[in-house]
Parts: structure tokens; C-alpha cells; sequence
């Protein structure tokens, strides 16, 4: 199969096919994915959206090697991860990814630059670089200026913002974020998806947000409706892509 | 580098505080335990351990110093004929009964006859040459400050040893042994309250070498000379141990201490790694972030462990800080409490092993720092 024909343009930075998950609780099993299958596009904002209980963060988790599906297969960056093990996981998303979370999980005890300098450590990488990248991050969410505040002294888009560096600061091509604006009031939350698109476009970033929140859609490239573990719709939000092409070459996969 | 494990902390050390106590008691317990043990046990050889003496000749089989019998003496021209030897004087221990005004019924006492003058070797890091010349006055004796109570005198008060008065002419302290009470005396006085009981013979020689290291070449050098009696020969240190471990095996003591030693090293881990876990387990959703982000299992392991660590060197150090301050009121109130280097050394280790171990135990909270569960 060549994915470059498939998308017409460019090599999916993301693609999974025919992915499954269930999860059995007590006597009964869910099944969350059903043989799902989609393509996610480097340097744009995808934006995954849907009702509460479809199935989002499960996928999410999948396609960022947090977790292995059932069947199908996922593929990332040219790397196969299904059949990835867990210390191969690790060193994928060592090496290659950002997360974003709905509810920060920032470092308690560590002030905002040592939250961003944390991984760069893992990374290898030398101390004075990373206080530069470190530093460099904070200035592009406009955190700079509180770069010695703790957790706990940040308000909630303060706190998301830094969260968005730390992830930033290891120039990841994946950026995965789940419900990153939820917790945050309106604002805070059109400056948090608004940083998102930014990051996308001006670091060729593959970001892919997944949210049930309806005001989010004006900012993605594209958005993709999930419901009960299916995708059901495929749009764009520019209308310079071809949609119908693209809708072929998510569900061709099968 | 940015250590996660210490700047938590330092951050949020109320959290650790339960473990680092849990290391800081487990550590006081042992130190002190080990300090009884050995000011306890020591003070059984509280005759060699003061003394510059480097042989000991006794009684053949003489398990404990406080079981010796008389020898011949002439051992004495033996150990004078030896090259290597450079004084040697004859100890005197008699079993005897003290009374004063104020004891009801006596005082089972031990009376050791030493030599008073300057050069006396038995007692003389105890007993400094001011004090013991004291002793020439015929029936003069030295006490421990500590056995002033259960004796029922001051010092300058007179009393009465086997029906003969003995006058205390000053108190020292160093001088108890175990499970008795040690009253000093000159040979000639001891010699005097023996006298008529046909004990008047000495119970130890002993001797000092020009050098102390040659102790157990010249011991052997001696016991393969034709022999004057029946009689034995220790270095002081082997004679020592003797006395310490007959001590500890006679009463006991050896196995219940070791019973306790390890009791306190099991509660102490126990106490310890729970409280461990529960901070790991606590931090679950930051490791798993820690693990999202791409650290490994292995990271996240060492994370754990350089807290072990911390919490282990804090714990030490606080126990260090109160074991000194139980040790001095220990030396105050006069109870035996000794310390060696090397039982230091070996507690150092123990507290260290204990915090780094419940390190290991606590690690199993790890398995619930899932990064999947981060995503909801
Ligand atoms: N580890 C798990 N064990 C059991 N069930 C699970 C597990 N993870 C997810 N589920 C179930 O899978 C379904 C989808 O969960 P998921 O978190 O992906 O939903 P979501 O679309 O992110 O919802 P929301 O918008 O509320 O975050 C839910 O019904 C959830 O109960
Ligand atoms: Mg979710």
C-alpha cells in the first residue's frame, strides 16, 4: 500500500488500521474501537471530537504508544508500534512525542522551567542546552516570566500553558493532546487551542487533540467526528483540501 | 540535571516524614541497643579493657575474668626471664562481704589487690597515679562514684570488709563490672582481708611487652617453655572477648539481643517501606507522567531508590543526632554505653541497607503509575 498515493499529498504522520479495543468490566465486555481505521496529516492541528464515553482517550492512547490495542494496526512516524515492546514504546515516545493533558499533571515540587528542563534531562540532553530550549519554550506560551513558580502558585491556563512548553521543549513531531482546554474557562481555553494551531503550523508538529468540546472545531485543520468507537465524519475546516479524497483514504484501508 | 527525587523532597518533605522517622527510630533503636550491648559486656572485662597490661596469665580454662583461682607463683620468674616483657605485677581478687552503717545485711563485693605504685599497669588508664597511691594506706580502697549508693558510704567513710575496716579514700568512675561491685585495693591490704582463708596466692599475673603487637608470638614463646604449675596464657584482647562472650552466653544475653537486633531491623523495613510506598503510591500519577513523557520503568525505578536513599541519609543523620543525645545522658547517669568504629561503621551500613531495601520493597508501588490511566 503506498500512502503517498493515498493522501495525495504527503505521508501520514499517523496512520491506524482496523484498530479494536474492549476492555471487560465485571461480567460484561465494552467494546470501545471497532475496527477503526484513519490517517492524521503532519503540521496541522487534527481534532478528534465526540459525545463523552466514545471511545477518544482510548484511541488517543493508542496511536501515542500508551497503550496496545487489541487488533489492527498502528503505525506512527514509519514505526510499527503494535508490535512494539513497552521499553520500544518508551523510547518512541522518549523520543518522538508530547503529551497535553486534560488535568496538567505537572510536577508538584518542580518549578515551571524545571517541569519543561525534566525531560530534556531523559533526552540526554547537555544542561546549558536545555535551560536554553527550556527557556526558549516558556518565552513561545508567554510563561517566561513565571518560570520560578510552582505548580500550585499557577492558575489553571497558566498551568496548561507551561504543560504545552514542557511538551514543546523536546521538539517532538507528535503532539497529543486530550481535552486540553476542559478544565479551563473560555479564555484560557481559546488561548490553549489557539498555541496548539500555533505550534502545528510553525514547527511542522503533528498535533492531534481529541475533545467533546464543540468550540474547539473553528480552530482545527480538520476535524474527525467519532461516535460509539467509529469515525463517521471527515472534514476540513479550510476548504483547500479535497474532503472526499481524504474521506477515501481513511476508510480504503481496510 | 533536574533530580525529581530531591527536589520533592525538599519541597514536600512533610510527606516523607513518616518513612525518614520510621529509619530514624529503627536506627536510635540500634544504636543504642549495640552501645548497651557492648558497655554492658565490655564492662565484664572492665579489668583488661582498663588495664596496660598485654598478657594475662591465670587459672587453666578461666572462662570469665571474675572465675579465676589462685596460681603458683612462680609463673612470676617466667615472665620475668622474657625478653619481650617489661613489667609484670600480680593481680589479687578476692570474693568478699561489705558492710556499713547504712546497708542492711552486706554487699557482695569483688576487692582486687593491685599494685599502687606509679607504675602499676592493672587499672591504670582508671586510675591515675594521684589517685593510686592513695592505696599504700593499709586498709585503703577505692570505689566507683556510681556504687556509692549501694554501698552506703562517702568517700573518707569507713567500712568493714570480711569484719576488717577498709577506709574509702576516693571514688573513680570506669571501674564497674558487670553484675558485682568492684572495690580497689592494694595488694598488701588484700592480702590482709585474705588473710587466714589460705588465698593469699595471686590470681593473675600479668605482664607488658615492650611492644604490645609481639602480645601473641610471646604467648606462644612462653607455652612452649617448661611449665611452673598449672596456669594459662591470654593476649588481653582474647581474654577480653572470653570474659564478654562467657558473659553473653551465661546470662542469655547473646541470643536475646541478636533476637532483638533483628526484630528491630524487621519492623523497622516493614515500617519503613510502607511508608515508602505510600509516597510512591501517592505520586502515582506523576511518575506515569514521567512514563508518558518516555522515562523508563528503570528511571522511575532509580527515582524511587535515590528517595530511598535521602530518606535513609536524613534518617541517619537525625538518628545520629539522637542516639549522641541518649548517649550522653547514658554517660550522666552512669549507665554502661560504649561505642567502637567499627560498630559504627557496621550500624552506618545496617540503617543505610534498611532504607535502601524498603526502596526496593517500595518500588511495587510503581505498578500503579500506568500512563494509559492519564488519559481519560
Ligand atoms: N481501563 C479501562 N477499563 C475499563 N473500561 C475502560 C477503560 N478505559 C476506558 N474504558 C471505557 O471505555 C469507554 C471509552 O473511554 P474513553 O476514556 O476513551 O472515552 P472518552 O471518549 O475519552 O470520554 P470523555 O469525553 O468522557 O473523556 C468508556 O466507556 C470507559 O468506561
Ligand atoms: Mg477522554
Amino acid at each position: 500500500m503506498n500512502l503517498q498515493q493515498q493522501s495525495g499529498t504527503a505521508v501520514p504522520a499517523l496512520s491506524a488500521s482496523g484498530i479494536s479495543k474492549s476492555f471487560v468490566s465485571g461480567l460484561v465486555r465494552i467494546q470501545v474501537l471497532n475496527h477503526l481505521s484513519l490517517n492524521v496529516m503532519p503540521a496541522e492541528l487534527t481534532l478528534i471530537a465526540g459525545p463523552s464515553g466514545c471511545g477518544k482517550s482510548t484511541l488517543l492512547s493508542i496511536l501515542s504508544g500508551l497503550q496496545y490495542s487489541d487488533g489492527g494496526k498502528v503505525v506512527a512516524l514509519g514505526e510499527d508500534l503494535t508490535g512494539a515492546s513497552v521499553s520500544e514504546l518508551e523510547h518512541f515516545r522518549l523520543k518522538h512525542t508530547g503529551f497535553v493533558f486534560q488535568g496538567f499533571n505537572l510536577f508538584t515540587a518542580l518549578t515551571a522551567i524545571e517541569q519543561v528542563e525534566l525531560p530534556l534531562n531523559y533526552l540526554g540532553i547537555g544542561k546549558r542546552e536545555a535551560r536554553e530550549r527550556s527557556i526558549e519554550a516558556l518565552r513561545e506560551v508567554d510563561m517566561f516570566h513565571r518560570a520560578n513558580q510552582f505548580p500550585a502558585e499557577l492558575s489553571g491556563g497558566e498551568k496548561q500553558r507551561v504543560a504545552i512548553a514542557r511538551a514543546l521543549a523536546k521538539k517532538p513531531q507528535l503532539l497529543f493532546a486530550d481535552e486540553p482546554t476542559s478544565a479551563l474557562d473560555a479564555s484560557s481555553g481559546s488561548t490553549v487551542i489557539n498555541l496548539l494551531h500555533k505550534i502545528a503550523r510553525e514547527h511542522q508538529t503533528t498535533v492531534l487533540c481529541v475533545s467533546h468540546d464543540p468550540r474547539l472545531i473553528q480552530h482545527a485543520d480538520r476535524v474527525l467526528a467519532m461516535e460509539d468507537g467509529e469515525i463517521r465524519r471527515d472534514w476540513r475546516t479550510e476548504s483547500d483540501f479535497d474532503i472526499n479524497e481524504h474521506l477515501h483514504a481513511t476508510k480504503g484501508i481496510h | 540535571m533536574v533530580s525529581l527525587a530531591r527536589k520533592s523532597l525538599m519541597r514536600e518533605w512533610p510527606r516523607y516524614l513518616p518513612a525518614i522517622l520510621a529509619i530514624c527510630f529503627a536506627g536510635v533503636l540500634l544504636f543504642m541497643q549495640a552501645a548497651l550491648v557492648l558497655g554492658i559486656f565490655g564492662s565484664a572485662a572492665v579489668y583488661v579493657t582498663t588495664s596496660s597490661s598485654d598478657l594475662w596469665v591465670g587459672y587453666p580454662g578461666t572462662q570469665s575474668v571474675n572465675l579465676g583461682r589462685s596460681i603458683n607463683a612462680d609463673v612470676e620468674y617466667l615472665l620475668r626471664m622474657d625478653g619481650n616483657i617489661t613489667a609484670v605485677e600480680p593481680l589479687q581478687w578476692v570474693d568478699a562481704d561489705w558492710r556499713s552503717p547504712q546497708t542492711s545485711g552486706g554487699v557482695s563485693v569483688y576487692v582486687i589487690g593491685i599494685n599502687p605504685n606509679q607504675d602499676g599497669l592493672v587499672f591504670d588508664q582508671v586510675l591515675d597515679a594521684n589517685v593510686r597511691q592513695l592505696l599504700h594506706e593499709p586498709g585503703a580502697v577505692i570505689v566507683d562514684r556510681a556504687d556509692l549508693g549501694q554501698l552506703g558510704v562517702e568517700t573518707g567513710n569507713w567500712a568493714l570488709i570480711d569484719g576488717k575496716s577498709v577506709h574509702v579514700v576516693a571514688t573513680a568512675s570506669g571501674l564497674r563490672p558487670l553484675g558485682g561491685v568492684n572495690i580497689i585495693s592494694s595488694l598488701d591490704t588484700a592480702r590482709q582481708l585474705t588473710a587466714g582463708r589460705d588465698k593469699t596466692r595471686a590470681t593473675y599475673w600479668v605482664a607488658k611487652l615492650d611492644d604490645p603487637k609481639n602480645a601473641d608470638i610471646v604467648r606462644k614463646q612462653l607455652l612452649s617453655k617448661p611449665s611452673f604449675g598449672s596456669y594459662e596464657i591470654w593476649t588481653a584482647s582474647e581474654f577480653a572477648l572470653r570474659s564478654q562472650f562467657y558473659w553473653m552466653g551465661d546470662t542469655g544475653a547473646g541470643v536475646a539481643v541478636l533476637f532483638m537486633a533483628a526484630i528491630v531491623l524487621l519492623v523497622g523495613l516493614v515500617v519503613a517501606s510502607q511508608a515508602l510506598m505510600a509516597v510512591v503510591i501517592s505520586s502515582a500519577r506523576e511518575y506515569a507522567t514521567l512514563n508518558a513523557l518516555g522515562a523508563g520503568m528503570a528511571a522511575l525505578r532509580r527515582v524511587v531508590l535515590e528517595q530511598a536513599a535521602w530518606i535513609g541519609s536524613i534518617g541517619l543523620v537525625f538518628s545520629i543526632g539522637v542516639s549522641t543525645l541518649l548517649l550522653s545522658i547514658a554517660h550522666s547517669r552512669d549507665i554502661p554505653v560504649s561505642i567502637t568504629y567499627q560498630m559504627i561503621l557496621v550500624w552506618v551500613g545496617v540503617v543505610l541497607g534498611i532504607a535502601l531495601l524498603s526502596g526496593l520493597f517500595a518500588m511495587r508501588g510503581l505498578l500503579r503509575a500506568d500512563p494509559a490511566l492519564l488519559l481519560r
